[in-house]
C-alpha cells in the first residue's frame, strides 16, 4: 500500500467514511464527522500508522487532509502516492 | 435576581464584542412574559439575554443551540411560576422528552458563591469557554466569574484548533474548566501549561477522570506555578458540591474532594447525600410543575454510591441507578463496563450491551462472555454492535439514547 492509501485510511477509519470516501479534499469541521473527538482519533491513527509523534503545534494545525500531508513531510513521511 | 458584578467582562474573542449593560436593557425590554427558552449560544447576545431574564425574575430555559426543542417548548410554556424559579436545566441531551430540573435563584447564586469562594475567584481572573454554556458545569464557569467581577472570553471553537489557544494567549487566560474527554484531548496535545504564563488553575468536574490523569495534570499544572481542581457535582445542585483541594490531592487520590462551603454529605444506604443552599426545588415534568415550590428542603440523593473518610473526603464508588435485573438478580451495569469494553443499559430482566464495530462473531462470543462472568443463562444478555456510542454534549455516554435505541 503506498503512504498515500495509508493515510486516507486512516482519516476514514478515524472519521467513520465508508472504504472509498474521498478524503484528499477534507477540512476540518467542514465534514460533521470531523469534530474534536474525531480530531483526537485521528491524530492517534497517523500516529500509529506512520510511527511518529506529533507535536502540539501540528496536532492544531492539522486543519485539512492538504495538512496532513504537509505536517507529515515535516516528520520524514513522504506522501506522494 | 442580578449576578452580574459591575466589574464583570465578557467579550467575544473572534469579533472583539464586550457586554454592555445597554444591551442587558435591551434583552430585557425584548422578553416575553413566562418562560424564556433560551438556546445558549456561546455569543455576547445570548449571555445578554440571560441575565436580563434572571433580572426581571423570569425563568430561564437553557437549550443547546443546536437542538430541536419544539417538543420541549411546547410542553413548557406557561406564564405560570413560582417567584423563586430562575433557571431550568435538562439533565440529558436531546434526546426523547428530558424532565427539566428547577434551580431557584438563591440556589443558583449560591453555587456561583461557593465556587468562587474556593477556587478564590477574583477581578483578575479570566476564564474562557471550553464547555457549552447550556451545560451546567458551562454556566456554573459564566455565573461564578460574573459574580466576582472577573472576566469571560468567549471562544466558540475548542481546544483542538489554533484559534482556541490565540485566544488563551492573547487574552492572558488564567482558568480553564475540562471534563475528562478533554483531558484526554490535551494529553494528545502534549498540553503545556509553561507555554501560558497567565494560567493559573483548571478546573475537572463532569465525571470521573482517571486517577493517573489526575496525577500527571496535577503535576504538569504545579511544574508551571498552577494547580488543578478536582471538583464533584451534578445538575440538580446547581451544579457542583465538592472540590479537592489541591495541596491535599497526593494523600486523598481519587477522593472528589469535601463539600462546597456551606453543604454536607452523609452517606445513607450507600447512598451519596447531599445538603446546602445551592439544591434544586425539584424537577419538572410538565408546565404545571413551574409554579410548584421547593420540594427537595436542601437535600438531594445524588443516586451516587460513595464513602466519606474521617476528614469528610467523599470517595465514589458507582451508581445506584445504573443497576439492571438479570432474571431477578441484580447487576451493576457500571462493574459490567469495566470488565468488557461495552455500554451497558437494562431492560426488562435483561442486560442490553452495546459494543463499538464488534463483528458478528465478536457480537456472540461477549455475549457468552459477560453471561458465563454474570452466572447466568445467556439469553438473559443481548449485545449489539454500533458504529459508535452515542455521546451527550458533555462526552459522557448517552444512556437514554441507547435505551431509546431497543
Amino acid at each position: 500500500m503506498t503512504e498515500l492509501q495509508r493515510l486516507r485510511d486512516a482519516f476514514r477509519t478515524a472519521l467513520d467514511l465508508p472504504a472509498d470516501a474521498p478524503v484528499d479534499d477534507l477540512r476540518y469541521q467542514d465534514n460533521e464527522k470531523w469534530d474534536s473527538l474525531a480530531h483526537m482519533s485521528l491524530i492517534a491513527a497517523i500516529e500509529d500508522e506512520f510511527g511518529v509523534m506529533i507535536d502540539t503545534d501540528d496536532v492544531i494545525n492539522m486543519s485539512s487532509f492538504a495538512e496532513a500531508v504537509r505536517i507529515l513531510g515535516k516528520y520524514g513521511v513522504t506522501i506522494d502516492g | 435576581m442580578n449576578l452580574l458584578h459591575p466589574g464583570a467582562r465578557v467579550i467575544d474573542a473572534a469579533t472583539g464584542e464586550t457586554l454592555t449593560e445597554e444591551m442587558i436593557e435591551a434583552a430585557a425590554a425584548s422578553l416575553p412574559a413566562g418562560v424564556v427558552f433560551l438556546p445558549f449560544e456561546t455569543t455576547v447576545g445570548a449571555i445578554a439575554r440571560y441575565l436580563a431574564a434572571l433580572r426581571l425574575g423570569r425563568p430561564v430555559v437553557l437549550l443547546d443551540p443546536d437542538a430541536d426543542h419544539s417538543a420541549l417548548i411546547e410542553r413548557f410554556t406557561t406564564t405560570s411560576v413560582h417567584p423563586d424559579l430562575a433557571v431550568l436545566l435538562t439533565t440529558s441531551g436531546s434526546t426523547g422528552n428530558p424532565k427539566l430540573v428547577r434551580l431557584a435563584a438563591d440556589a443558583v447564586r449560591a453555587n456561583a458563591e461557593q465556587i468562587a469562594d474556593v477556587l478564590r475567584i477574583g477581578p483578575d481572573d479570566v476564564a474562557i469557554t471550553t464547555l457549552p454554556l447550556f451545560y451546567s458545569y458551562g454556566m456554573s464557569v459564566l455565573n461564578s466569574h460574573l459574580l466576582r467581577g472577573a472576566t469571560l472570553v468567549l471562544e466558540r471553537t475548542g481546544i483542538m484548533q489554533r484559534d482556541f489557544w490565540t485566544a488563551v494567549t492573547e487574552h492572558e487566560v488564567t482558568s480553564m474548566a475540562f471534563v475528562p474527554y478533554q483531558y484526554e484531548m490535551l494529553r494528545r496535545l502534549r498540553f503545556d501549561p509553561a507555554k501560558y504564563p497567565a494560567l493559573r488553575n483548571l478546573t475537572q468536574a463532569g465525571g470521573r477522570l482517571r486517577t493517573d490523569r489526575v496525577t500527571e495534570f496535577a503535576e504538569r499544572m504545579a511544574a508551571a506555578g498552577g494547580r488543578l481542581f478536582v471538583m464533584y457535582g451534578q445538575t440538580e445542585a446547581a451544579p457542583r458540591m465538592a472540590t479537592l483541594p489541591p495541596e491535599r490531592l497526593d494523600e486523598k487520590l481519587g477522593s472528589v474532594g469535601q463539600a462546597l462551603p456551606g453543604g454536607s454529605f452523609a452517606i445513607e444506604d450507600d447512598e451519596v447525600v447531599y445538603r446546602g443552599p445551592n439544591v434544586m426545588m425539584g424537577y419538572a415534568d410538565t408546565a404545571a410543575d413551574l409554579a410548584k415550590g421547593d420540594e427537595q428542603g436542601g437535600v438531594l440523593r445524588t443516586g451516587d454510591l460513595g464513602r466519606l473518610d474521617e476528614e469528610g473526603f467523599l470517595y465514589l464508588t458507582g451508581r445506584t441507578k445504573r443497576m439492571g435485573k438479570v432474571f431477578g438478580v441484580r447487576i451493576n451495569l457500571d462493574d459490567v463496563e469495566k470488565n468488557f469494553p461495552v455500554a451497558a443499559v437494562a431492560g426488562d430482566d435483561k442486560l442490553n450491551v452495546f459494543a463499538e464495530g464488534a463483528s458478528d462473531d465478536e457480537v456472540r462470543d461477549l455475549r457468552t462472555k459477560i453471561a458465563e462472568w454474570l452466572g447466568t443463562h445467556f439469553s438473559g444478555v443481548s449485545v449489539r454492535s454500533v458504529d459508535a456510542l452515542p455521546l451527550l454534549p458533555n462526552g459522557k455516554i448517552d444512556y437514554r439514547a441507547l435505551e431509546a435505541s431497543l
